[in-house]
């Protein structure tokens, strides 16, 4: 982190741009991860809340001139306040309904921002224009680098904090057994709408980092498949860890980029390759590729949860 | 390859007057003196590996065949490709690579305008030139952008306007009916069909702005049906366009003329088989940019030396030719250039461009007010088995919708 | 005028809503099943269609041979991943409320693998079509125009829809599977083989997208990512209620009537977004749908 200012000034702008990207995807998969990896629920709708941050921010800076040190965090407390709404009308449902209905929401919103022209630049997209922090325009990957890393350090820091709070406990035991946590004394649907408020509020955060380096965005970039890559970032490093999620963004976020190496004849398989990297990881990755490496480090590590009971039970309602 | 002209003559020469000039230039990126550097980007994977694979294949074919013929002023021309995906993300970073690692000297690329668009604020900070390889790019050429170059297939506004005043001329049509998508290329060709219909002293009946993943037409087709045109105008993509000429058919709509855009008919047999009932071709008329159905030589000619370049790939679709007016234009005004290739003296040249190819159906016309390169296409009547070419060339004004 | 526009919205909406409803049907006898929300569900009727192409297309086969040879490779297909991937990620879990997660994942994994698969042959590139099973000249109902096609896909999406009944119902097999479903450890403890039940429903589910793939392909027309109507279907079973069969049809029908209202009357532009409008309303007011139970009441 401390290098970063030194790179930021020698290092080709490709690769600063990357870095960027990826920081970005982190926040991104961190937020996703409190969802699926801290309370076991599974939604869609993280890349809606990531389109309010990015045309949020934008538009109050182009439209109202709310500067980006303020527009951001209004935008993530805007993304926040829709993820809160819709926490208290989805909790209820079964976990199945949740997926459907916050796969319904990412895809409606998608829509409003194709379809409603005179705000969002509808299907022409809209050119974002470079923000300034503290007077000094940033808007190009060598001056956003710098920037990124600190939104990105302040992420961890309070998602570390987060995971030693009671809500991350919270989280965790209903994650192991809705039951016992209830059971326990945690109240099981406060703490899933405080998770599902807490990831959509990070979603807008990484939204907003977007229009630090970002000078376009479309609506055809929040659709599902980019989802599914974040999801796919979660699942290949190992959620519920912040660790875990960090592997996966850099594996993950630079695998397209080392496949430019490949022959260009090759490149038509790479979906493909996404779908088997997902499938295997779940296969015989259940926590990721974080647990091999923590099963090397320390062999004689407990498992983390309980040994599953038998196969049959799990679909039992 | 009468467009190569007589090189070789003039060859020993400019390699002599380059060996002189060359401790005067200063060095340019992706310039020595035995090679160019092209970066070239397009969708290698993903959805929209149509719009890529062949047509990247196609202008390297023209580079491959320049380089055998002795390449540019004694200059091999050196392609390195990336893959864009069409997501502003992964072309943003493809051209990031290309001009900072790679050091190119120009980019030639892109096959999704709203994609291509995500690049414009890095490559005008650079001056790095920008030749589209197959996008419309509407949003980039209205107005000019110094850097970016392109159109080379003609834009929406070209298609719109071309049906729009065939639909005036020789159908004598006042009443018209458009169905666009709700995108970019939807809007831009909405607009210019409007502006011409209204020019011509005819009028916009009824407009519907269909989804692209439409899969029932029904609702439009009522729509139009019920506002009686005499023309139907649709700017559609090639599933939806399928569906739209089989319920018009269904709905015994055949009476009034069916006018498509390029877009949705990409190999025109291949679309006849689709729609799988020639009674419903028995009005239809669609635009083309390229001269090789009009010259069965010219197919055979472009086609054959396709097949030549890559035996690897003996049955190339429709797409493949739109890779390769835009290698024209770049290999054109690399030779005006002759050894002295900078990269302000090759927009400059580029501005200056007026090439005439036996491919396409106008000339490739740039100037520093327009950098869109076809104004002209042809319009073709298709009963599902014959293709026949319509006279005249029809063109756009540079205004209408603009 | 406005009357002949209605009915014609309105049938026109029907047949669409049938192939909602086949679809519809293959994602929910393996949600009634095991639970799992099949994300690759359309990716299976676009491998069916496909298939069924390269069969009459390029191997020439007789129609009849193609139809009963896209069900059984697709069952093979369907069967394989529950048992590669399910069943092994089943056993080796890491916690009861992760799991479902995990396999959404793995659902998801597979249709991009499909979808890449089928990318990768240059031939897909551009839309194809399989011609209907059924041709001839339209039908006219007063001034309604029907399709034989169309009215072949109304009795298939019915046909179906019965005969799935009608297994749940009265056969053997299909008995075990509902006691599966029901309660796998009570099923298990009555000599069921809960293992082997998941599979063949994964290979029936396939089948029967493989088959509607087939039927529908020369409406929707083939591209590698035609799978995407998968959204639809969802809209049309939670219509339904997500656990009925009948139900999957008459959402099915609904989603497509309304489809066409709302393009005829408000805009086409609002066509698109009509499904997604209908999930979250629907799971807002009444998340059982027309025809769902409620949690524990008895299924099918």
């Amino acid at each position: 982190m401390l290098l970063s200012p030194l790179l930021a000034w020698v290092v080709p702008e490709y690769l600063l741009y990357i870095g960027n990207v990826l920081m970005m995807d982190a926040m991104l998969a961190l937020g996703l991860d409190v969802l699926l990896g801290w309370s076991g629920q599974f939604a869609f709708a993280h890349i809606a809340f990531f389109g309010i941050g990015i045309y949020g921010t934008a538009l109050l800076d182009m439209r109202a001139g709310v500067p980006f040190l303020l527009g951001m965090p209004l935008s993530a407390l805007l993304a926040a306040a829709i993820g809160f709404v819709i926490a208290l009308a989805a909790i209820r449902l079964r976990d199945v309904y949740l997926a459907l209905a916050t796969f319904a929401f990412a895809l409606s919103m998608q829509w409003l921002i194709r379809t409603w022209d005179s705000l969002t630049g509808g299907p022409d997209g809209l050119r974002i224009a470079a923000p300034a922090l503290f007077g000094i325009v940033v808007g190009t990957d060598r001056r956003a680098f710098v920037p990124m890393a600190m939104l990105l350090a302040s992420m961890l820091a309070a998602m570390l904090h987060l995971t030693r709070s009671v809500l991350g406990r919270s989280l965790a035991a209903i994650r192991d057994s809705e039951h016992a946590a209830a059971a326990s004394g945690i109240d099981v649907r406060r703490s899933k709408i405080a998770a599902f408020t807490i990831s959509a509020f990070c979603a807008g955060v990484a939204g907003g980092s977007y229009t630090l380096f970002g000078s376009f965005i479309h609506p055809d970039d929040l659709g599902i498949w980019q989802l599914v890559q974040v999801l796919t970032m979660i699942v290949v490093g190992g959620s519920g860890s912040i660790g875990g999620v960090l592997l996966g963004v850099g594996l993950i976020g630079v695998l397209p980029e080392l496949l430019r190496l490949a022959p260009a004849q090759w490149l038509v398989w790479q979906e493909l390759a996404y779908g088997l990297i997902l499938m295997l990881t779940v296969m015989f990755l259940p926590l990721g590729l974080r647990s091999v490496l923590r099963r090397n480090l320390r062999t004689t590590v407990p498992p983390r949860t309980r040994r599953g009971t038998p196969t049959m039970e799990h679909t039992a309602p | 390859m009468t467009w190569l002209g007589n090189v070789g003559t003039h060859l020993l020469a400019c390699v002599a007057a380059c060996a002189l000039a060359l401790p005067a230039m200063a060095a340019e990126p992706g310039v020595t003196d035995n090679e160019i550097v092209i970066g070239m980007f397009a969708p290698l994977s993903g959805p929209l590996i149509a719009y890529g694979i062949q047509p990247v294949n196609a202008a390297r074919m023209i580079y491959d065949d320049v380089n055998a013929h002795g390449g540019i002023a004694g200059r091999r021309v050196r392609v390195v490709v990336e893959d864009d995906k069409c997501t502003g993300s992964s072309l943003v970073a493809a051209i990031k690579k290309l001009v900072t690692i790679d050091h190119v000297f120009l980019l030639h690329g892109g096959s999704c305008t709203a994609a291509l668009a995500a690049a414009r604020e890095f490559v005008t900070r650079e001056h790095v030139p920008l030749v589209m390889l197959n996008a419309a790019g509407d949003s980039l050429v209205f107005p000019p952008q110094r850097e970016f170059f392109g159109s080379f297939q003609s834009t929406q506004r070209v298609y719109g306007a071309a049906l729009a005043e065939f639909a005036a001329g020789p159908l004598k049509a006042k009443r018209v009916a458009v169905i666009v998508h709700d995108d970019d290329y939807g809007k831009s060709n909405l607009a210019s069909v409007t502006a011409t219909t209204e020019r011509l002293g005819g009028k916009v009946v009824a407009v519907e702005r269909i989804p692209p993943s439409i899969t029932d037409v029904t609702a439009p087709l009522l729509n139009i049906r019920a506002a009686r045109p005499d023309v139907i105008i649709s700017g559609a993509y090639p599933a939806p366009a399928v569906l739209i000429a089989q319920k018009y058919a269904e709905y015994r709509m055949t009476a009034t003329p069916l006018l498509q855009s390029t877009q949705g008919i990409p190999t025109p047999s291949v679309f006849a088989k689709n729609v799988g009932d020639d009674t419903a071709l028995v009005n239809f008329y669609h635009t083309w940019a390229f001269n090789d159905i009009a010259e069965p030589a010219v197919h055979d000619r472009w086609y054959g030396m396709y097949r030549a370049a890559h035996p690897e790939d003996p049955d190339p679709g429709g797409f493949m030719v739109t890779g390769i007016p835009s290698a024209l234009a770049i290999v054109a005004t690399l030779r005006r250039l002759g050894c002295d290739v900078t990269r302000d003296g090759f927009v400059a040249a580029m501005d200056g461009l007026d090439l005439q190819t036996d491919l396409m159906a106008a000339p490739l016309r740039f100037g520093p007010d327009r950098h869109d390169a076809l104004r002209g296409v042809r319009v073709v009547r298709f009963d599902g088995r014959t293709q026949t070419v319509q006279p005249g060339v029809y063109s756009w004004n540079g205004q209408d919708g603009n | 005028m406005l009357m002949l526009k209605l009915l014609q919205a309105a049938a026109s909406g029907v047949v669409t809503g049938c192939i909602y409803a086949m679809i519809a049907l293959s994602v929910v006898i393996i949600y009634k099943a095991t639970e799992i929300v099949n994300f690759a569900g359309g990716e299976l009727v676009m491998v069916g269609a496909w298939l069924g192409l390269l069969l009459v297309g390029y191997f020439g086969l007789p129609r009849p041979v193609m139809l009963l040879a896209v069900p059984v490779v697709l069952f093979v297909l369907g069967a394989a991943f529950d048992r590669l991937a399910l069943g092994r990620i089943a056993r080796r879990r890491p916690s009861r409320r992760l799991e479902h997660a995990t396999l959404v994942v793995a659902t998801i994994g597979l249709s991009n693998l499909l979808k890449g698969a089928v990318r990768g042959i240059p031939y897909t590139q551009e839309v194809r079509r399989l011609p209907p099973l059924i041709g001839g000249a339209p039908i006219f109902v007063g001034d309604v125009v029907l399709e034989r096609q169309d009215l072949a896909i109304v009795a298939l999406a019915a046909v179906v829809m019965l005969a799935l009944w009608a297994f749940f119902r009265y056969t053997l097999p299909g008995k075990a599977l509902r006691a599966t479903s029901q309660n796998a450890r009570a099923a298990a403890l009555v000599g069921i083989p809960v293992a082997g039940m998941r599979m063949s429903v994964w290979g029936l589910a396939a089948s029967l997208s493989g088959l509607a793939g087939v039927m529908l392909a020369p409406k929707l027309l083939l591209t590698p990512d035609m799978g995407d109507v998968v959204t639809l279907a969802f809209a049309a079973a939670i219509i339904g209620g997500f656990t009925s069969l009948p139900g999957c049809v008459v959402g099915g029908a609904i989603l497509g009537i309304m489809q066409n209202l709302v393009g005829t009357f408000i805009a086409p532009q609002a066509i698109a977004v009509t499904p997604f409008f209908v999930i979250m309303l629907v799971l807002l007011l009444r998340p059982q749908g027309l025809f769902g139970d409620t949690v524990g009441v008895r299924r099918v």
